[in-house]
């Protein structure tokens, strides 16, 4: 491969790439983002690649490892085109039966297709299904398309044509100006509108500016910024590219946390290949614009999401917060201007480019523009990635998408916005999503992270646990987050094991506030909205650990008790022998008992159980 | 042979609570050599001396031990009951079983028994106690100070400064020690000079004080009051009645004068070569172009380096890291201490990493966790005695929908708590 020196020759590969394709060639689309690989996507793989080998198809069919396709829960997840067939939990044993039947004989294998979860019904088509049906995938659309680590892949639906025409017929002014008029709003939490970052960067003074992909995926339940790493790694750096032409910078960065180590790999292989083409580097594309990239890896500091932080941490020093006197925008890494954005951000920027702020302005809501990817994830039957316009309902996403609650069970709340967000109730189902609107329940849209849980979370034991893992993260070096998180955990504790005490939540509230007014970053200001929140809509259920020393969701270990059900249990000794604590006694074929003083509360004999014969209450 | 009363206290319910004191009283009432014994809600009360007063007239007591609290508290109260009755206050004992037992103690028989045993011990020791008599000496009112560092001045002087003698000895040839050394001080980052110079003048000048630089103390012998002790001076080959202090012989002595602070040893020196060349390796991949050593943007990522190759950051490694690169080593256990991904301690042949994100917690990883726990008899961030395996939490391996999920080694897998032992048994073949 040669570097590209025009923008004629890039159009020149453009075509040549597009030309070669044939759209009627049988491709089979194997799914291999980190969910589907946990699944055991690398099997699935090698036995295709043997599979066509013996069976000599490898000039018939195009066997394609792509990036996540969303749809994690039914991995391995195989999509063959061009019918559109979708197959999911596709084992290793069935691709000779795959090749054989469907792609020789135009088969369909029922066994392997999605059965709807209301219905019933067997379908066939991916774009039939309702968990895609719903979907309007702007960005996460291309994932099953491409190999993530081709750059001639990307390229042949039309990668880096945005980038191209940027260089040639827009002025940097220009681009921030159709950036600022999509209205198009970080992605990463706090929903600033992208273009005026831009601007106020191109407007700040200083010699040297830089562009950031923060890649610092921290918000635990949100996992679609790994997954457009790893499944389209390219979307992520022309975006970056054009952003950092729209500023006049000639140095970016990516900081990825070290727990994604495959979104590492696709993305450095990415750089690599846009090095070669000279879509980074000196004089890209002949437009005289020098720029390359530097990637930063994280170290597992959940505060590094932060944007002073993760800096500070680029630079080689711990990644502490500071107080900002001064935006990054004005003085950021290395104290030069800087524009940070989300991996999903910068995604959007080459989309808005080819089709126009127009198009992308009437998508989404009054002031919530485009789509927004969420991570549906927790109690929910379909768990996995759905990218929906802002402005789609919860119930929208949950029931239709998400296909309801799992085992039937009754919804409770869906958690937004991670550790800076709360929870949105039952009542607030029909809540269109987006940036306003969450707000205005008490939550945030945060990096998408949703996660549904049913009649069988406590929602104290929620509030805790948000709390915990700030208490965790927080840097320490202002006091109200550092110290007001250890008195709130301790005192949710208390309540938690049974020994809470009227007024602690009074004390509780009291203490979010001064969190909320006096910290220094947001982790801290926000830190205390996963309690506000839980408390504005589930007040009685504190109440009821409070005052009557029960967990009503049996979640709260200090406050349950596990006994057998006489009626129910037919003395299988099932669970006696898989008790870890030697608690449960009884004859063959007699009801067996649980010593309280031996129990600890692990619920392996709930598990074990097949006639539900253990009781906790 | 003595009559020995024993008087238990309750303190309320500061004792009470936890020990028995009515089955000490029982117990100790049987030991040999106890004449009586009783128990009362507060012993250093006025009824409770009275108590005490009483039974030494009346059974005609000849030791008394109280078993309450800490002696520091109301030695001096029960010795002056004691003798106020006519009884040596010598022959008085505290048995102290509130700070020594109940308060630290929870287990009521174990803490009584402990009670019984710290009593008998008195008992023991009062038997061997004879009678004291206060006598008067006369004594000195001249003090020593060892040692002319910030705080020899300062006692040099506040002791002259309450109208007695001191003595300041100093083995230097000038008070102001090792504070005088530094430029700036905590917290104020005053410079020392500042807040020493005028104590050393105010030392030196100050009528109460005599001072004896360069010199060492040989001998201390005597007591309290009448100490005599045996100061060296040091040769110095100086008139001191004549010195003005100008140093001119310093400057013109033709023996070189040089700094009296030892070389600091580097750290590299004490590396094994071979570790050496490890990390200089590690460190090469982040030099660019003509650079000896790479820039200090680059110390978390040459550290996550090394964490990745040994398992996790070397003591040595970190020294090493900090000379090279130039970084005060207090920075770099910061950030060594503050990532979660370095540890500091070795880890075990496989890593185990339970997600605790949102998503699987709601469907129960801390099930899982404690499952791992309980299996391999270890807590999360600890390593097995075998080094087999290392239990960690993560905040999100961005796995979600699969959850609860775990990861060992690079493998990620779906969990319930029945795949524990399977895992384990699976990963501990290997």
């Amino acid at each position: 491969m040669a570097k590209l020196k025009s923008v004629k020759e890039f159009e020149k590969l453009h075509k040549q790439l597009t030309g070669k394709k044939n759209p009627k060639k049988p491709s089979i689309a194997v799914c291999a983002g980190t969910g589907c690989v946990a699944l055991g996507a690398t099997g699935v793989v090698d036995a295709f690649k043997k599979e066509i080998k013996r069976m000599k198809l490898s000039e018939k069919v195009e066997l394609l490892i792509t990036g996540c396709h969303g749809f994690c829960e039914r991995g391995v997840v195989v999509l063959l085109r061009p019918e559109g067939i979708l197959y999911q939990r596709v084992k290793p044993a069935d691709v000779p039966e795959i090749l054989e039947k469907t792609i020789l004989n135009n088969e369909i294998i029922e066994r392997l297709l999605y059965e709807d979860t209301v219905t019933g019904k067997k379908i066939v088509h991916e774009k039939d299904i309702p968990f895609y049906k719903h979907q309007d995938r702007l960005i996460f659309g291309s994932n099953n398309q491409i190999n993530p680590t081709s750059i001639d892949d990307y390229i042949s639906i039309g990668g880096y044509s945005a980038l191209a025409r940027v260089l040639s017929d827009m002025k940097p002014e220009a681009v921030v100006d159709v950036i600022n008029k999509s209205g198009l709003r970080g992605r990463g939490g706090g929903g600033f509108p992208t273009g005026k970052k831009w601007e106020y960067c191109r407007r700040a003074e200083g010699d040297i500016k830089y562009v950031i992909i923060n890649a610092d995926e921290g918000d635990p339940g949100a996992y679609m910024d790994r997954s457009i790493l790893e499944g389209n790694p390219h979307s992520v750096l022309e975006g970056l590219i054009i952003g950092a032409y729209a500023v006049e910078s000639t140095e970016g960065y990516i900081y990825v946390r070290q727990e994604y180590p495959l979104a590492l790999e696709h993305f450095t292989t990415a750089l690599d290949a846009a090095r070669k083409y000279g879509f980074l580097g000196k004089n890209i594309l002949g437009s005289g614009m020098n720029f390359d990239v530097k990637i930063a890896r994280g170290g597992g500091a959940f505060v590094c999401g932060e944007s002073t932080a993760l800096m500070a941490s680029i630079e080689g020093r711990v990644g502490e917060p500071r107080a900002k006197h001064f935006h990054t925008v004005e003085r950021g890494l290395h104290e030069s201007p800087t524009v940070l954005n989300n991996v999903e951000t910068w995604a959007n920027v080459p989309v808005i480019i080819n089709k126009g702020w127009e198009w992308f302005s009437e998508i989404g809501t009054d002031r919530s523009k485009g789509t927004k990817i969420f991570s549906l994830v927790g109690k929910v039957n379909n768990t996995g990635l759905v990218e929906v316009p802002m402005g789609t309902t919860l119930r929208q996403i949950i029931f239709d998408i998400g296909g309801g609650i799992q085992n039937n069970k009754k919804f409770k709340a869906v958690q937004t916005g991670g550790p800076s967000g709360g929870v949105v109730p039952e009542s607030l189902l029909d809540l269109p999503v987006d940036f306003e609107r969450l707000t205005e329940a008490g939550s945030m849209m945060g990096s998408g992270g949703m996660i549904v849980m049913d009649e069988n979370n406590c929602m104290v034991d929620v509030a805790k646990y948000f709390v915990d893992f700030l208490k965790d993260e927080s840097c320490g070096k202002c006091t109200p987050c550092r110290e007001g998180l250890i008195q709130m955990s301790e005192i949710l504790k208390d309540i938690t094991e049974g020994n809470g005490k009227e007024g602690d939540l009074e004390l509780l509230e009291e203490l979010s506030w001064v969190m909320t007014e006096t910290s220094l970053c947001a982790l801290g200001a926000s830190a205390a909205f996963p309690f506000l929140s839980t408390l504005r809509y589930f007040r009685d259920e504190y109440e009821v650990h409070i005052k009557e020393k029960r967990c009503p969701a049996h979640v709260c270990k200090a406050l349950i008790t596990y006994t057998i059900n006489a009626k129910k249990c037919t003395g299988c000794t099932l669970c006696a022998l898989k008790c870890p604590q030697d608690a449960i006694s009884g004859e063959k074929k007699a009801l067996h008992e649980i010593d309280q003083s031996k129990c600890i509360k692990c619920g392996i004999c709930v598990d074990a159980c097949k006639f539900d014969a253990v009781i906790v209450d | 042979m003595d009559k020995i009363g024993v008087f238990v206290c309750h303190c309320g319910s500061n004792i009470a609570s936890t020990v028995d004191v009515r089955k000490v009283v029982e117990e100790i009432k049987k030991y040999p050599g106890v004449e009586h014994c009783e128990n009362y809600v507060y012993m250093c009360s006025e009824p409770g001396q009275q108590l005490i007063k009483d039974k030494i007239k009346e059974k005609g007591l000849d030791a008394v031990i109280v078993a309450a609290c800490s002696p520091t508290l109301h030695e001096t109260t029960f010795r002056k009951a004691c003798q106020s009755v006519g009884l040596n206050p010598y022959k008085f004992e505290s048995a102290n079983i509130r700070e020594h037992c109940s308060w630290v103690h929870s287990d009521m028989k174990r803490a009584t028994a402990k009670a019984v045993k710290i009593v008998e011990t008195l008992v023991e020791k009062i038997k061997q106690n004879e009678e004291l008599t206060p006598i008067s000496i006369p004594v000195t009112r001249r003090a020593l100070v060892v040692g002319g560092g910030i705080a020899g001045i300062q006692t040099s002087i506040d002791i002259a400064n309450s109208g007695y003698e001191v003595i300041l000895v100093e083995k230097d040839s000038s008070i102001g020690g090792h504070m005088i050394q530094l430029s700036e001080t905590f917290p104020t980052l005053d410079c020392s000079q500042c807040i020493l110079t005028p104590k050393m003048v105010e030392a030196g000048h100050h009528p109460n004080i005599k001072l004896y630089s360069y010199s060492e103390v040989e001998d201390v012998s005597g007591y309290i009051g009448n100490f005599k002790v045996k100061i060296k001076k040091k040769p110095r080959s100086v008139d001191f009645d004549k010195c003005t202090g100008c140093g001119d012989c310093m400057t013109n002595c033709p023996i070189h004068y040089e700094a009296q602070i030892p070389p600091v040893p580097k750290y590299s020196d004490g590396i094994d070569p071979d570790k050496v060349k490890e990390l200089d390796k590690i460190m090469k991949k982040y030099t660019v172009g003509k650079e000896e050593v790479p820039d200090k943007e680059m110390l978390i990522l040459i550290m996550q380096d090394i964490n990745l190759q040994y398992n996790y950051l070397p003591d040595y490694a970190l020294k090493y890291l900090s000379e090279k690169l130039d970084i005060p080593l207090t920075s770099i256990y910061h950030a060594a201490t503050f990532y979660t991904a370095f540890s500091l301690t070795p880890r075990g042949d496989h890593l185990v990493k339970v997600c605790m994100g949102t998503a699987c917690h709601a469907r129960g990883a801390s099930r899982i966790l404690e499952e791992f726990e309980r299996q391999l008899q270890i807590k999360h961030g600890e390593t097995t005695p075998d080094k087999k395996f290392t239990l960690e939490t993560v905040n999100c391996l961005g796995c979600c929908a699969l959850a609860p999920v775990a990861v060992i080694d690079d493998d990620y897998f779906m969990m319930t708590p029945n795949k524990v032992g399977t895992l384990l048994k699976k990963y501990s073949k290997e």
